[in-house]
């Protein structure tokens, strides 16, 4: 999960793949803005075929928090 | 439809029903499904509404504030109250409890329609608005007196009241430079000749998807309003994350966007044209669906090169400007006129500009009845022969192009449209023994506090600014996200001042980020 969102983190922001760490925040260290954020999540919910909550979405800061929320809905 | 006879909401509601009958006005998912509500509809369903309302209120005057998500039942609330005489107060889905019930409070709000999301907040709603009679849910809600569903069901279509041009149609609240949010007063005739000012601008053949928050008077008067005018239908984007999906599905040929949007999306069309080998306009294209005719842009500023980059996919990108005060269209573009010289599109008809000290200042019949019992704000805004005070910086170029080179007031002006009075942020700091000064402003896009900290209660620069770090997230949590502040700077020396020793707002920035 970690290595595909990864890269398609590098789909929507200009940042070297193997910068990216489960620490890294979507907006204060990849550069993020709200509406490039919530696409990328968008485009997983379809490639995960998953249901992803709006309101559990903008509780993410960080990859880690994303890993960990849509594995969660994989279960 | 003929303009001559349009006067009001009411009428809009009625002529369109009249002219596009059953034809789509409404287009919205309900899990895997489409369902779909016509011009008829609207105008059925408003009427039983507006029936409903007159019985819970007695024929007392109403005042509904509605909150939530665009959706047909929205707009069934909306229309119910307007259609009858009745003022909406749209308020911002973003919005806390808290900021709620005070707005609500301030508008004389007696009715409150509310998305189901809301349930939990009702509670202390009942408990801080007393004088709200009914609550009335969008989707089916235990808490609530009868949803919109039940309404339809229930009463009968009323026979409606004769209302006038210059009726109050509702108050919308927008962020002010003293940090309280002011209740912008639109009667009927402002709204309805904002949408009939310009003409040509759509067709029943279009299919608009609606993607902007709806409690924006942009978002209502150029998506719901203009498409009740020309019979177009609105798609309902059902969330921010799936704008790219919803494209795909309803296939808009026409969109409203903030500058922030068309930039991302720009952005994604290079990325995937330039990994998978084919050209810009054609990604463009299988991107917005394959039928766009152009964009609409407006809330905040668009770059020519933006523009430009557009052009360059196909995809004309028309500029406009506005305020809510105006509600809100000053100028506007078209698709087949679309200008890169920096300008923010030809000033409307009807619509006078003159410069008054550098500053825009409008005469239109667009232009606001004041702010809602605010009679200070209203005198500061419009001048004694009803000019309204736009705040902005400009000229007006050859054939009534407008120019903006700035902005008067201290307004943040976020790249998404949002507007984010720093005032309003800086109060939060109040009273807060280890801050000594505060400024927020916007910096690379983020929202900024710049505090000087009070020295005797914290010598240590670094011990400061862990303590206001726990502050400022203590404070986010009662902000909605789009108002939190992102970035921290902490002083060494105390800010310039004026003369009467206010903080001067354009200063050098000071101190590392923390």
């Amino acid at each position: 999960m970690f290595d595909q969102l990864k890269e398609l983190i590098c789909n929507y922001v200009e940042v070297d793949a193997d910068s990216i760490t489960e620490d890294s925040r979507f907006i204060e260290d990849l550069g993020f803005n709200s509406y490039d954020f919530m696409s990328l999540l968008g485009e997983l919910e379809e490639i995960l075929e998953v249901q992803v909550s709006e309101e559990e979405v903008i509780k993410l800061s960080t990859v880690g928090d994303a890993v960990k929320y849509l594995e969660s809905l994989k279960k | 439809m003929n303009k001559e006879l349009l006067k009001t909401l009411q009428d809009l509601v009625r002529l369109a029903a009249e002219e596009y009958g059953d034809k789509a006005y409404i287009k919205e998912k309900a899990g895997t499904a489409i369902i779909e509500k016509s011009f008829n509809d609207l105008y059925d369903n408003s009427r039983r509404i507006a029936s409903c309302l007159t019985e819970k209120l007695g024929g007392e005057k109403v005042h509904a504030a509605v909150i939530g998500p665009t959706s047909y039942a929205y707009l069934a609330a909306y229309f119910g109250t307007v259609i009858n005489g009745n003022v909406t107060v749209p308020l911002d889905a973003q919005l806390a409890c808290d900021d709620i019930c005070e707005l609500m409070n301030r508008a004389d709000v007696n009715v409150f329609f509310f998305d189901k999301r809301y349930e939990p907040m009702i509670a202390a709603v009942k408990e801080n608005c007393p004088q709200i009679k009914a609550y009335i849910s969008l989707q089916p809600a235990d808490c609530a007196d009868i949803s919109i569903s039940e309404i339809v069901e229930k009463y009968q279509p009323t026979e409606l009241k004769n209302i006038a041009e210059s009726d109050l149609a509702s108050i919308v609240y927008t962020s002010g430079t003293t940090g309280k949010a002011k209740g912008v007063m639109l009667a009927h005739s402002n709204l309805i000749d904002n949408v009939t000012c310009q003409d040509n601008e759509s067709s029943p053949e279009d299919v608009l998807l609606t993607v902007l928050p709806v409690h924006h008077v942009y978002c209502f008067t150029c998506d719901i309003l203009l498409s009740l005018r020309y019979g177009a239908t609105v798609c309902v984007n059902d969330s921010m994350m799936r704008i790219a999906q919803n494209l795909k599905l309803f296939q808009p040929t026409i969109i409203l966007l903030v500058p922030m949007i068309a930039q991302t999306i720009y952005k994604q069309i290079q990325t995937v044209s330039s990994s998978k080998g084919l050209p810009p306009a054609a990604v463009a294209q299988a991107v917005f669906g394959g039928r766009l005719k152009g964009i609409f842009s407006g809330g905040a500023y668009l770059s020519p090169e933006l523009i430009n980059n557009y052009l360059e996919l196909g995809i004309p990108i028309a500029q406009g400007y506005g305020m809510t005060e105006c509600s809100p269209r000053i100028s506007t573009a078209s698709f087949d006129e679309i200008s890169t010289a920096g300008d923010v599109g030809k000033i409307v008809n009807r619509c006078e500009v003159k410069i008054v000290d550098g500053e825009i200042v409008v005469s239109s019949p667009s232009v606001m009845q004041g702010y809602y019992k605010y009679p200070e704000a209203t005198a500061e805004a419009l001048d004694s022969d009803g000019w309204l005070h736009t705040g902005d910086l400009g000229y007006v170029g050859d054939n009534r192009r407008l120019f903006i080179t700035g902005r008067k007031k201290n307004l943040i002006i976020l790249s998404n449209g949002e507007n984010v009075s720093p005032e309003e942020l800086e109060n939060k700091f109040a009273g807060k023994s280890i801050v000594a000064e505060v400024l927020v402003y916007a910096e690379e896009g983020f929202i900024t506090a710049e505090v000087f900290p009070n020295s005797e209660e914290c010598p240590d620069a670094d011990d400061a600014a862990a303590k206001l770090n726990e502050m400022i997230k203590e404070i986010n949590l009662t902000l909605p996200s789009s108002k939190t502040i992102r970035r921290l700077r902490v002083r060494d020396r105390e800010f310039d001042k004026t003369t009467t020793r206010k903080i001067l707002r354009k200063q050098s920035y000071q101190g590392d980020i923390k």
